[in-house]
């Protein structure tokens, strides 16, 4: 049922152009590359109980890397760029993995987490040749050669569906992850690190593994980012932005997979729903936030289930009166 | 060449005293109740615009002695502002995940600059120091602002007023009960949920006075809130995650580090707060007073 619901997510995606206007599919353009960057912070938190605040970091590694690689090399094929944004992403999460994360963990993580996007951001704040404050401009949409056909990403909505399809890939593999072996020891070592490792899992090495694999899926996130806005500020690595996933994730329901794609379209709507108001965006977004962690601790999708099965257990006894 | 070291080191120190009075809330907040509170952030811009307000309110002339009027009424409001909180949410987060709680302070924050912005606007604003202290001190060829020597002078004695109370006093000793083991100390008589109270009004006090003693130094904007947050974090966990010590040795190491490093290697400045800070953490994982009270 999820399979079915998420290909008619897809098409329905694949088939907005049709229907709505420019500032819609723009709107939902971003969307889906909150969504994937919400996914991808899910599968540290809720499979391996890792709490980063500096995941903002690797989505602009990721933004930033791909315009620096397509401005320097235009001749490279733009899908190797992609994958090699997300490389440099995957290698800066194993860097920093490999030192912090077997001595921190728990706050002590997600407060060395922010103290490192805190660094990436203010280097790109210093560097002329990545725009400094200004921000990047001008990165271009690629042209695909397939072999059999070659597209070009800047004409009319091309860009968008190859958004479309490259997050549906990405929200697949994180997917595949989650549901994989690999992910079932993720989720031991979330639940009880110490029996994981009686059990036999190298427990540093999955939750490395666990960070690494998030971050990848940032930095692709983060690189089809550019193009779509075609301009990248250092904004993108402050922590405000590493909230977001975390907003996203805990708003829909963390227990869900799917919690951070309803906490993404339910952040969108409120945001663009205040956007002229001053102040009361954040005091929506704050109060809601608030009342979730508070009273409904499983987010959006948590409350409707809940509300379900007490539906559903009222109607039972009622039934067998 | 000396007294460029001098002039470098007094400017750290500077920056420092700043990020202790910011964090000193802070870490009495997480010293007893374990709650690492982003919102500290929010706390201390209502402070630093309740001041503003104030000040623009009692007429053009600022002596010396009400702005420190004003920063202590501003501490007060914002006190006050901490028991409906405790009330409300921090309560409440004793018994979430600690990631929870972060996440909950958090939005909190957004909370509380949203309530700013409504108030007073999105404009950039500032505000001079009272007439005393805005003056320069020249001691051999180090240019020192009066304003910054009261800073500095203001951190050190919040520092031992701190040490004192928490060391030396009753109350401090009972603070200390509660923060080792909340459950024992309400067998023995401490009524833990009233000290607990008092301890967040204690922090968000401190918020609103830093916030009154802070504003001739900062541009008034939204965005305080979130300025000084990370830094004091940093200080926090450098310095052994609640204790005062701790936290005061840290926000003077990282500062002066960074503050001669911005100097005098190449790179990007301010960054070598954070570098220090990471390097810290990974050397000594449980800050540099490892196992301290408060």
């Amino acid at each position: 049922m999820q399979a079915a619901a998420a290909l008619a997510a897809l098409v329905m995606a694949l088939l907005l152009p049709e229907i709505a206007g420019q500032g819609l599919v723009f709107l939902a353009g971003l969307l889906w590359i909150n969504m994937v960057f919400g996914f991808s912070w899910n599968l540290m938190f809720r499979q391996t109980g890792l709490v980063s605040f500096g995941h903002a970091a690797f989505f602009a590694i990721g933004g930033y890397g791909y315009a620096v690689l397509a401005r320097a090399w235009p001749g490279l094929p733009p899908l190797l760029v992609f994958v090699a944004a997300g490389a440099l992403g995957a290698v800066a999460a194993l860097v920093v993995g490999v030192v912090a994360l077997r001595r921190s963990l728990g706050v002590y993580f997600a407060i060395f987490s922010l103290a490192l996007s805190q660094i990436v951001a203010m280097v790109i704040s210093d560097l002329p040749s990545l725009g400094r404050d200004d921000g990047f401009a001008g990165i271009r949409r690629p042209v695909l050669d397939l072999g059999v056909a070659t597209i070009k990403l800047a004409e009319g909505d091309n860009y968008y569906r190859f958004l479309v399809l490259s997050c549906a890939l990405l929200t697949l593999i994180v997917w595949w992850v989650t549901h994989s072996r690999t992910g079932r020891r993720f989720r031991a070592v979330q639940q009880d690190a110490e029996r994981a490792a009686f059990l036999g899992i190298a427990v540093a090495r999955q939750r490395l593994l666990c960070f690494v694999i998030a971050a990848a899926v940032a930095a692709v996130a983060g690189a089809l980012y550019g193009p779509w806005l075609q301009l990248l500020t250092p904004e993108l690595a402050q922590w405000t932005f590493s909230a977001r996933p975390i907003l996203f994730t805990l708003l829909g329901g963390a227990a869900s997979f799917w919690g951070p794609a309803v906490g993404a379209l339910g952040f969108t709507v409120l945001e663009y729903a205040t956007r002229t108001l001053h102040g009361v965006g954040e005091i929506t977004v704050g109060g809601i936030l608030l009342i979730v962690v508070l009273i409904f601790p499983g987010g959006i999708i948590g409350g409707i289930i809940g509300g379900v099965r007490g539906a559903l257990g009222r109607a039972r006894p009622v039934a067998g009166a | 060449m000396l007294a460029d070291l001098a002039g470098v080191v007094f400017n750290g120190l500077f920056s420092a005293m700043v990020v202790f009075i910011f964090a000193s809330g802070l870490t009495l907040l997480f010293g007893v109740l374990r709650i690492l509170n982003f919102s500290q952030g929010g706390f201390f811009a209502v402070g630093a615009y309740l001041a503003f307000s104030l000040t623009r309110l009692l007429g053009p002339a600022l002596p010396l002695w009400r702005f420190l009027a004003i920063a202590v009424v501003a501490g007060v409001v914002v006190g006050a502002l901490g028991i409906v909180t405790e009330r409300l949410v921090l309560r409440r987060l004793r018994q979430v995940d600690g990631a929870y709680s972060l996440i909950a302070t958090y939005a909190l924050l957004l909370l509380v600059e949203g309530i700013v912005k409504l108030i007073w606007g999105v404009d950039v604003r500032s505000m001079e120091p009272p007439a005393e202290l805005s003056g320069v001190w020249q001691v051999g060829d180090v240019f020192m602002p009066t304003y910054a020597l009261f800073i500095l002078a203001a951190g050190l004695a919040l520092f031992v007023a701190l040490e004192w109370l928490l060391h030396h006093s009753r109350l401090g000793k009972l603070m200390q009960s509660v923060a080792t083991d909340p459950w024992m100390a309400s067998v023995l008589g401490v009524d833990v949920a009233r000290m607990q109270t008092w301890i967040v009004v204690g922090g968000f006090f401190l918020a609103g006075i830093a916030g009154g003693l802070l504003v001739p130094n900062q541009a008034l904007s939204p965005s305080l809130a979130g300025t000084f947050v990370i830094q004091a974090f940093g200080a926090l966990i450098v310095g052994g995650m609640g204790s005062v010590r701790g936290t005061f040795m840290a926000a003077i190491l990282l500062c002066v580090a960074d503050s001669l490093a911005s100097t005098y290697l190449p790179g990007v400045p301010g960054v070598f707060f954070y570098i220090t800070m990471a390097a810290l953490l990974l050397l000594r994982p449980q800050g540099l007073m490892r196992g301290a009270q408060l």
